[in-house]
């Protein structure tokens, strides 16, 4: 989620990391870790469903797309274009690191190769791999608290998520600012292997949502280009429905 | 006159010895002359490869375009740019780059789509007659696509097999539409062969919602008396504001080597004549010392050092001139055989690629003025080097010492 078309396109990870044992003196990483469990519980859930908005600005081009997405756990979501016409019913499938995409026009399903893991998932500033990827920052990087306090106005804690010695990962660097006494999200941002930014993620507009206070409006900013960005608008969410592991198969990704 | 009378008479005194010289001297020029073919044909294979079926000679960008070969580098008006090429006597065709996604039955791979403009492009490449099955693109089969061997291998796609390709088009939307495959290209070059995905140039616009410019314009000279340099300059002139690079800046790699291998052949030139030098210095010195009692009795009757010098040059001379018409003689009718057969390395070797550029395995020779005439050229002042010292020790000796010596 840090970075996430959060729960519904990316199955909603966050840190997957063990409950720290209760009790005791917690260590800074352990806080750090329960912290970021608790923001990740946020979004995540069992299982959820909702519908989005998905705006895209380039200098190219400028998009828009509707979408309903259903995720469960960390590694199975499925997503389904409603809107453009022209896209319509085009579907995304996520099973573990792997992709599917049903094509409607075609009536085909592909599962993506490698090479196009770096390519823009449906023109926006997301890539396909980041939807692979993001459900592992857990288990890739270790996150340590690095800020605590007033920032613009608001008590905030700031996490620094740091790449395991042995991980191969995109970011060099990741860090997550949320509000101290909710824990909500207000930005997360994306450092390359030479510590300068790359993309930034912005959470605002929070609203009560499926029984949650959630910020419905995630903003990704690329710092390569200027004057774009891919802005997710949560319009519905619901969490803990009842989704067997057979409603995110092949066979329903062309179900139209 | 009298010295070449009395040099072609003293190569006849030893028969044999003549013969071997000659026959090493003509052994030497025969290879070499054959070896010079063999590279010419190689280098013109790999240039003629590289240059004829994908690059062009010149090609001209946006100048971002080759650092970062997206969708919306284009050229903006490629028409009129193309006008103005062919008005400084050079053919241009416009050419149009995507990436996709290729998929067939299960299997899938990434791609390089490329938009071919049907009616200029075989005025560029030749790439329309390197079809290995099936036929080379049609503007009235826009479904129809041609790709790489390697590609329709990794895809299990045969001639009439569906095709889907996804890509991202210039709009943003998740482009996909289905193809057929209307032909396979034969091996031109590792990147070809494993990715490319051609169409015509209206087939792509339409996926990738692309009304106009062009990525590329590939350039060749009209008349190929102009030299490179100058043709790129001319179009340099045409493109205003707009990358222009000939193919041996574009693959510098490829040009090196083609320099190189002129090089490397000139040292295989300078290492199998000096073995030979060797062998006529050898014979010639035999033959001086042989005869140190006749050269002193024409020094003695008033013959120069000089005309000694020019006689045992010419001696040898007539043997290098035998030599190299023999080598002449035997070595450009086995180059012109395999410059039409080839020799076939199949059954040593498949396909190759040196520096990406695939090596079909039949060899074929190359005959031109240079592959001839180097070989010989060398070979007369390889043996006139040999025959100096020689030469010079007959010219110093002394009349009565020599007459005396036994």
């Amino acid at each position: 989620m840090f970075l996430g078309p959060a729960c519904l396109l990316l199955g909603t990870a966050i840190l997957a990391v063990r409950p720290a044992v209760a009790g005791g003196a917690e260590s800074s990483s352990e806080r750090a870790k329960r912290i970021l469990r608790t923001v990740d519980d946020l979004w995540r859930g069992q299982s959820s469903h909702g519908i989005l908005l998905m705006q895209v600005q380039t200098a190219h081009y400028i998009r828009s797309m509707r979408m309903e997405g259903w995720s469960k756990g960390k590694d199975l979501s499925l997503v389904r274009i409603l809107e453009p016409l022209k896209e319509k019913g085009t579907s995304t499938l996520k099973s573990g690191t792997s992709i599917y995409t049903y094509l409607p026009q075609t009536d085909r399903t592909i599962r993506l190769t490698s090479g196009m893991m770096m390519g823009s998932w449906m023109g926006s500033h997301f890539t396909n791999d980041d939807l692979v990827k993001e459900s592992r920052l857990g288990e890739d990087y270790d996150p340590s608290i690095t800020f605590e306090g007033d920032r613009n106005g608001q008590s905030v804690l700031e996490f620094t998520l740091m790449p395991k010695p042995q991980a191969a990962v995109v970011w060099g660097k990741v860090v997550i600012t949320v509000r101290a006494q909710d824990y909500i999200p207000v930005n997360s941002l994306y450092f390359d292997e030479d510590m300068a930014l790359v993309r930034t993620m912005n959470f605002s507009t929070v609203k009560e949502m499926g029984g949650r206070r959630i910020p419905t409006v995630l903003r990704v900013v690329p710092e390569d280009k200027p004057g774009e960005y891919t802005e997710l608008v949560y319009e519905q969410m619901s969490f803990n429905l009842d989704l067997d592991d057979a409603f995110f198969s092949l066979a329903e990704l062309r179900r139209k | 006159m009298k010295i070449l009378f009395l040099a072609a008479s003293n190569v006849g005194r030893n028969r044999q010895r003549t013969l071997v010289t000659i026959g090493a001297l003509a052994f030497a020029g025969f290879i070499m002359l054959f070896y010079a073919s063999l590279i010419e044909g190689f280098l013109q294979t790999i240039e003629h490869t590289a240059v004829g079926m994908d690059l062009g000679e010149i090609q001209i960008h946006q100048y971002a375009y080759r650092e970062n070969p997206d969708l919306y580098q284009r050229i903006e008006y490629p028409d009129d740019l193309i006008q103005k090429l062919e008005a400084a006597g050079l053919s241009a065709s416009p050419r149009l780059y995507g990436f996709g996604l290729a998929a067939s039955g299960s299997a899938s791979a990434g791609v390089g789509l490329r938009g071919i403009d049907l009616q200029r492009e075989p005025a560029v490449t030749q790439i329309h007659r390197h079809v290995m099955l099936g036929e080379w693109l049609e503007d009235a089969d826009p479904e129809g696509v041609v790709i790489g061997r390697k590609l329709a291998r990794t895809l299990g796609a045969n001639i009439g097999d569906e095709v889907v390709i996804v890509t991202q088009a210039a709009d943003g939307s998740l482009a996909n539409r289905l193809y057929h495959v209307r032909g396979i290209l034969k091996s031109i070059g590792e990147g070809l062969d494993r990715s490319a995905v051609f169409m015509t140039d209206r087939s792509f616009r339409e996926l990738m919602v692309l009304s106009e410019g062009a990525h590329e314009i590939a350039v060749v000279r009209r008349d190929t008396a102009l030299d490179l340099q100058s043709a790129t300059e001319r179009a340099v002139r045409a493109a205003p504001g707009l990358e222009v690079m000939n193919w041996r800046q574009l693959q510098p790699v490829l040009a090196t080597l083609i320099d190189i291998s002129g090089v490397s052949l000139m040292f295989m030139i300078l290492i199998t004549y000096t073995a030979v030098g060797m062998v006529t210095l050898n014979a010639m010195l035999m033959s001086v010392f042989e005869r140190i009692h006749e050269f002193g009795v024409m020094k003695a009757i008033g013959v120069s050092p000089g005309q000694v010098i020019a006689l045992i040059f010419t001696e040898v001379m007539i043997q290098t001139t035998a030599a190299g018409g023999l080598a002449l003689a035997l070595g450009l009718p086995v180059s012109l055989y395999y410059q039409r057969h080839g020799i076939d390395l199949s059954g040593w070797t498949g396909t190759g690629t040196i520096m990406g550029v695939a090596i079909e395995p039949v060899w074929y020779c190359r005959v031109t003025p240079s592959t001839v005439f180097t070989p010989v050229v060398f070979l007369f002042i390889v043996a006139a080097l040999a025959v100096v010292y020689p030469a010079v020790k007959a010219a110093v000796i002394r009349p009565v010492e020599a007459i005396h010596y036994r």
